[in-house]
């Protein structure tokens, strides 16, 4: 894909085995949509290949589901990534069936446009390697998180493979924040992300996060169009909270050298830019 | 903000200290003295006019040489002025314009006469852009040139001035293994130049310069010797975290960096 070999993503990635993951669960999932009724909403996505003979049993179980869900699960799946990609669909719509478990469109929204006025981070078409990283990073505690951590807990290694790989697959325009940005904000900010603040050692944010935040796969994810609540929240994290997953602390670095009203320019101004259309895997 | 000083109190005290290196191996140049490295005229600052156009139009081939200057450099060739020249040109201790422009004439061993920064220029892009000369009368050189004399507006001419330049680092105590270099490579800089010293691009446009390869420089530019490309590692690599590496890793990696494949030297190629 970019030519970086396995081992040195590893590297990058320690795998986390959290105690309550349930790292097989993938394997069990056809046997479930087959034998159980653990799993409705997957069953809806495969539902046109069913037998004749469990149709009746079949009309039970969904019974109970809304409407939307039914219309939904009409569209055939991309050929290819049929199960990875409807696990991870299932799981943004109603989470993965553990106890207590959180669909991740109660926030981020089915097409994974987020939620601004929460700061819940746009995640549509950000790479499907750096979703991952991140949900894994939250799961070791390394990413500060305080509502994500709860949230993935009970996401499985294959679990966070499924999700990361639907949300860098969706498209969804771009949510407008909550009221519009200060101008004067905007062009400072615009300064900083285009030319950086070289005095701190600060480079421009567009030389690692690309031209325009478009953001440069597999680990600089895009920051134009994400939503400017998140973005603050994210450098503060970085300068002062435990968000301590930045490759080599690149960020922590810069995010503390910036002063707060740096902090809050550079939010505004890249969440004053369009989003990215989907990239390139 | 704590943090922030300290940081800022230890680019000093390192900056002082690499500047009695600079003293020691600079020769015969007079080398500034003081406190302060120079700093360049704010873009603000850039006037209204047929030669502020000029100097705009040196900035915009600085920072994308192959969209504006793009049939003087090698058809396979990613890098850009900036690649090397951080901050567009202004950043010390990465060449800068600002430290070069009043260096110019000088006397090269590299051609063994005395060059012009046009001349200079050239070979910038003969080597480094793996390309071919511009002529000195061609709008590419011409705006360079405005851009690199505006920029030193105000620096004493004919001094090497603090920051100018690349840092020398002392002979490394050991001689530099390509086997430590890969590891140093694989932790601190593969995140961005990719395994395989490829870059990175983002929708199409290369973000981060191949380190290697026929997209990189060839092996008759300045950062094919390794005591070049470690002072350049060392004071400005990785991105804002300049000074991080250690001198002899900064040797090690150099010299890994420089063992992989690259173009040609064109001074040594065979014409038939």
């Amino acid at each position: 894909m970019d030519g970086m070999s396995d081992d040195f993503i590893k590297g990058l990635i320690p795998e986390v085995i959290f105690p309550y993951s349930t790292p097989s669960r993938f394997g069990r999932i056809i046997g479930e949509i087959k034998n159980s009724d653990t799993h409705p909403g997957h069953r809806r996505l495969t539902g046109f290949r069913c037998p004749v003979r469990r149709r009746t049993m079949l009309k039970k179980v969904l019974s109970g589901i809304a409407l939307s869900v039914l219309i939904a699960g009409g569209a055939a799946p991309p050929a290819g990534a049929v199960t990875l990609m409807a696990w991870g669909k299932h799981i943004a719509k109603e989470g993965n069936g553990t106890p207590g478990s959180t669909a991740c469109m109660e926030c981020h929204r089915l097409k994974g446009g987020g939620m601004p006025s929460i700061g819940a981070p746009r995640i549509a078409g950000q790479p499907r390697r750096y979703i991952a990283r991140e949900i894994r990073e939250v799961q070791a505690g390394k990413r500060y998180g305080p509502v994500m951590s709860g949230v993935v807990q009970n996401l499985s290694r294959r679990d966070i493979q499924a999700v990361a790989l639907y949300y860098s697959r969706v498209h969804s325009p771009k949510i407008r924040d909550v009221g519009e940005p200060d101008p004067s904000h905007v062009s400072k900010g615009r300064r900083i992300a285009t030319r950086g603040l070289w005095k701190k050692n600060i480079p421009a944010c567009v030389q690692c996060h690309g031209p325009d935040g478009y953001g440069v796969p597999p680990l600089f994810p895009y920051i134009a169009g994400q939503n400017r609540t998140y973005l603050l929240r994210q450098l503060m994290a970085y300068a002062f909270l435990k968000r301590q997953d930045d490759p080599q602390g690149l960020m922590r670095g810069i995010a503390r050298r910036l002063t707060p009203e740096e902090r809050k320019a550079v939010a505004e101004y890249f969440s004053s830019l369009h989003p990215p259309d989907r990239d390139a895997p | 903000m704590t943090v922030g000083r300290t940081f800022l109190g230890a680019f000093i005290v390192v900056a002082m200290v690499l500047s009695s290196v600079d003293r020691a191996w600079s020769g015969p140049v007079e080398v500034m003295q003081g406190s302060e490295i120079f700093t360049p005229p704010p873009d603000s600052e850039i006037p209204a006019g047929p030669f502020g156009d000029l100097v705009r139009k040196g900035e915009k081939i600085f920072t994308q040489t192959g969209r504006f200057a793009g049939k003087y450099v090698g058809a396979e060739n990613k890098m850009t002025c900036e690649s090397c020249h951080l901050d567009r040109g202004r950043k010390p201790y990465s060449a800068p314009l600002w430290g070069a422009y009043v260096m110019y004439p000088r006397y090269r061993s590299k051609n063994h006469m005395v060059n012009k920064l046009d001349e200079r220029i050239q070979g910038c892009f003969r080597f480094s852009m793996n390309g071919t000369a511009p002529p000195v009368t061609s709008d590419t050189v011409k705006a360079l040139i405005a851009y690199s004399f505006w920029m030193s507006r105000g620096a004493p001419v004919g001094v090497r001035l603090k920051g100018a330049g690349l840092v020398k680092l002392p002979p490394p105590a050991r001689p530099p293994s390509l086997f430590r270099g890969k590891k140093v490579y694989a932790a601190r800089c593969a995140l961005c130049h990719g395994a395989h010293g490829q870059g990175r691009t983002s929708h199409g446009g290369q973000v981060f310069p191949p380190v290697w390869g026929n997209g990189s420089y060839n092996k008759g530019a300045g950062f094919y010797k390794i005591d070049k490309l470690a002072g350049f590692i060392k004071m400005n690599m990785p991105l804002s975290k300049g000074d991080s590496l250690t001198d002899q890793e900064s040797w090690d990696v150099a010299a890994y960096v420089d063992s992989q494949p690259r173009p040609a030297d064109p001074r040594k190629l065979v014409r038939r």
